[in-house]
């Protein structure tokens, strides 16, 4: 669609005019440190360095560059697994502090969102809990699923308006003797890959020049908690959340658009457990072939876990039917890694992924036969016993 | 002390209260942001006036000689940048266009600073205002029937098809304003009615939540607009316009059907509605007056009083304090300056007695 920028920019320009809107929704950040100040809670400072990004109604929100706790993603960790892989591999290959927990439990709030399981104090114990943790440990929170980062901020919402609830959860925790802490910011790893995507341009050896990408925003990144997701003026105007659509464009990679980018992926969390046939044909029908019939994109590149999973693996049943789909779908994390000369397999893991990315690869410049091949010889050392599992010195090889 | 009213704003609200003080024997200065009078009128390019479609600029002009008379002094360029005083005796600090300031004492003043319509790239996502050129506003269309045309932005032809949208930044919970801003039912017909003369051949929709036609707006425009020029309303909730091809492909619910709704436009008009302008929310604070919950000028009195603010001597008139048509905007002009004057020549025999 042709976009005389001149008709745009003046709208711009007159907004500029306008002065500043009135945010229609309080800074709930700034309760949170009226609570502190109560003594009611600890907030977990962000520590510094930290990176100033905008937020939907203007607000600064600080994302930490190092130094951060890693909530990993249940789906990640069991069906993606080169997802989380690829966001501690950005964090080495940028010299970053980080902390990986072997004792972070799982949110639950798939259960929550999906079959209305649980209640209110157990979902705000857990989260609170996390945080506990996290605060323990002197390292501040990164959330790597999407479900888990909207989730807490609902939770963070509840309880900032409930004293019942603090003082409900303030009692389990302390049961659990885990100190009761609000973290300053709710940082989700997409907003970090974003707040970093320079870095991560400096350091790319691979030209994207030529690779066009379609973006997914997750829903429970922008849809939930709306005003605490990032936005950017110079990307779509601002009108949609910029993580992911500007860490392409700062790759050097093509961002193409397509009408349906607002619609959920598919997953529906409901819909995955009881009416997966919806899920199925609603990815490939509403997104995936959308996509290739007004973008005809490389890569769908997203920020979640279920929508890579539901992008990625409902596509075999539309291939059955002879539909219009084939388009590799992976994390801007895995892609951002691959850019910078990361291993497909040892790192990104992409054979655990369902549509064809060799192609991909191929356009991309990486020669993934060869690197099949050492993943291969990774594998008969794993099963002689010489090695027990990869380590990163292995990744980097 | 003469019988001074300091009036804030040349638009409508400050020009009829204007002319209403110097018709009643007082002295007025006028301070306007911009350089010319006729305030949003003016500055948003209104065509025709609703409900009757008389032209805009002719009733603008009939305002502005209103207040070319000697006992009005109008500064433009100018803005209130500090106030001291109190009911009888304000003394008003006015930067003009060169930023030296001037004093002006004043028994009373009159805020008429007007509204803004809602920008419509704060509710992001829905509405692509600032991703596609063929999303328009009310005031983007009025702007372009003035000129007697109606084309795409994007490419300079007449559309096919038009589609309102109704309660853009109006009644919505969501976004914290959940007023209705009133005018924009009437003016969302008023500028379907236009289009429909001027292309025959293009379908014109209104996809509304209810249409608001206050008193007699139901006979003015309502029913000719469906009537006589076959102006589709459709009742439903729009929730997104994404780009399709070189159309807009716009989405929703209708809700009298009760189903999913896509259909695709040529150009899509955003009703936007009533926020308080800038001027509005800095005079606020410059003279120290409360503001309702949506920023707009506070008048505790109402309903019986919708002119005094919480600052005695200090009133409001027009759509500083809240969503107002003309009609509302020119009788709580008038009936400003009539309050004004009033505690002017009431405070004037208590002032020279404690002075005595």
């Amino acid at each position: 669609m042709p976009i005389p920028l001149n008709v745009l920019e003046a709208r711009q320009l007159a907004r500029h005019v306008q002065g500043p809107q009135t945010p229609p929704t309080e800074d709930i950040r700034e309760k949170v440190f009226e609570l502190e100040a109560k003594g009611e809670w600890i907030v977990q400072r962000v520590p510094e360095p930290w990176l100033p990004v905008t937020t939907k109604y203007g607000r600064i929100k600080k994302i930490p560059v190092g130094h951060t706790w890693h909530h990993k993603s249940c789906g990640q960790c069991g069906h993606i697994p080169g997802y989380s892989t690829s966001i501690f591999w950005l964090h080495r290959a940028l010299g970053l502090d980080y902390d990986d927990p072997r004792d972070q439990t799982s949110c639950t709030a798939w259960n929550y969102y999906a079959s209305a399981t649980s209640n209110v104090g157990a979902q705000a114990a857990v989260a609170m809990r996390n945080f506990g943790a996290a605060y323990e440990s002197g390292y501040f929170p990164q959330i790597h699923c999407g479900t888990s980062y909207g989730h807490y901020k609902e939770v963070r919402e509840q309880l900032v308006a409930h004293a019942d609830l603090r003082d409900e959860v303030r009692r389990i925790c302390d049961r659990l003797g885990r100190p009761f802490v609000m973290p300053e910011e709710i940082v989700h790893y997409s907003e970090w890959v974003y707040a970093m995507r320079d870095e991560f341009a400096r350091r790319r050896v691979l030209d994207l020049s030529n690779i066009d990408v379609t973006v997914h925003p997750a829903c429970h990144y922008h849809k939930l908690v709306v005003e605490d997701a990032i936005y950017d003026p110079d990307v779509y105007g601002g009108q949609r959340t910029a993580v992911v659509s500007a860490v392409v464009t700062a790759l050097g990679a093509n961002l193409k658009d397509y009408s349906t980018w607002y619609d959920c992926c598919g997953f529906g969390f409901r819909h995955i457990l009881v009416q997966r046939d919806f899920t199925r044909s609603f990815a490939t029908l509403r997104k995936i072939e959308v996509m290739r019939e007004e973008a005809d994109p490389d890569v769908v590149l997203t920020h979640d876990t279920g929508c890579v999973t539901t992008l990625d693996q409902s596509q075999f049943a539309a291939r059955a039917h002879d539909r219009k789909v084939g388009v590799p779908v992976m994390s801007e994390s895995q892609f951002a890694a691959l850019a910078m000369g990361a291993h497909p397999y040892r790192v990104c893991q992409l054979h655990w992924h369902n549509t064809d990315y060799r192609p991909l690869l191929e356009k991309m410049g990486i020669d993934w036969r060869e690197r099949w091949r050492e993943f291969e010889d990774d594998l008969e050392r794993l099963k002689s016993g010489e090695k027990q599992f990869l380590t990163w010195e292995d990744a980097d090889a | 002390m003469p019988e001074t009213v300091l009036i804030v704003g040349g638009g409508p609200a400050g020009l009829e209260a204007a002319r209403a003080v110097a018709d009643l024997g007082g002295r007025v200065v006028l301070v306007e942001r911009r350089e010319v009078l006729g305030g949003t009128p003016d500055e948003a390019n209104y065509a025709a006036l609703t409900p009757h479609l008389g032209s805009a600029q002719e009733a603008l002009d009939r305002l502005r000689a209103g207040v070319g008379r000697p006992e009005v002094e109008v500064l433009l360029g100018s803005t209130v940048t500090a106030c001291r005083g109190s009911v009888g005796d304000f003394t008003v600090t006015v930067s003009g266009p060169d930023g030296a300031g001037r004093e002006v004492g004043a028994g009373a003043v009159v805020v008429a600073t007007g509204f803004t319509h809602f920008d419509p790239g704060r509710e992001t996502q829905m509405y692509g205002y600032y991703e596609f050129p063929d999303v328009i506003t009310l005031p983007d269309a009025e702007k372009m029937l003035k000129e007697h045309r109606f084309v795409r932005p994007s490419t300079g032809e007449p559309p096919r098809s038009v589609a309102f949208i109704q309660c853009v930044g109006s009644r919505d919970r969501r976004i914290g304003n959940e007023y209705c801003s009133k005018v924009c039912c009437g003016v969302a017909s008023k500028e379907a009615i236009e289009i429909r003369r001027l292309l025959p051949d293009c379908k014109v929709y209104i996809f509304y939540i209810d249409m608001r036609m206050y008193g007699y707006w139901e006979n003015q425009i309502y029913w000719p607009a469906q009537e006589q020029y076959n102006v589709n309303y459709i009742r439903g909730i729009v929730t997104e316009i994404v780009g399709k091809g070189d159309r807009l492909l716009m989405k929703g619910e209708d809700t009298t059907m009760g189903r999913p709704l896509e259909v695709l436009m040529d150009v899509i008009v955003l009703s936007v509605g009533m926020e308080p302008s800038r001027g509005t929310r800095e005079i606020a604070g410059i003279l120290g007056l409360e503001q309702n919950r949506y920023g707009f000028i506070a008048a505790p009195g109402e309903p019986m009083d919708p002119i005094s603010t919480s600052v005695p001597g200090i009133y409001v008139a027009g759509a500083a304090a809240g969503p107002r048509d003309l009609e509302d905007t020119m009788g709580t002009a008038g009936a400003a300056a009539a309050r004004a004057l009033g505690v002017i020549r009431s405070a004037r025999p208590a002032a020279a007695t404690a002075g005595a």
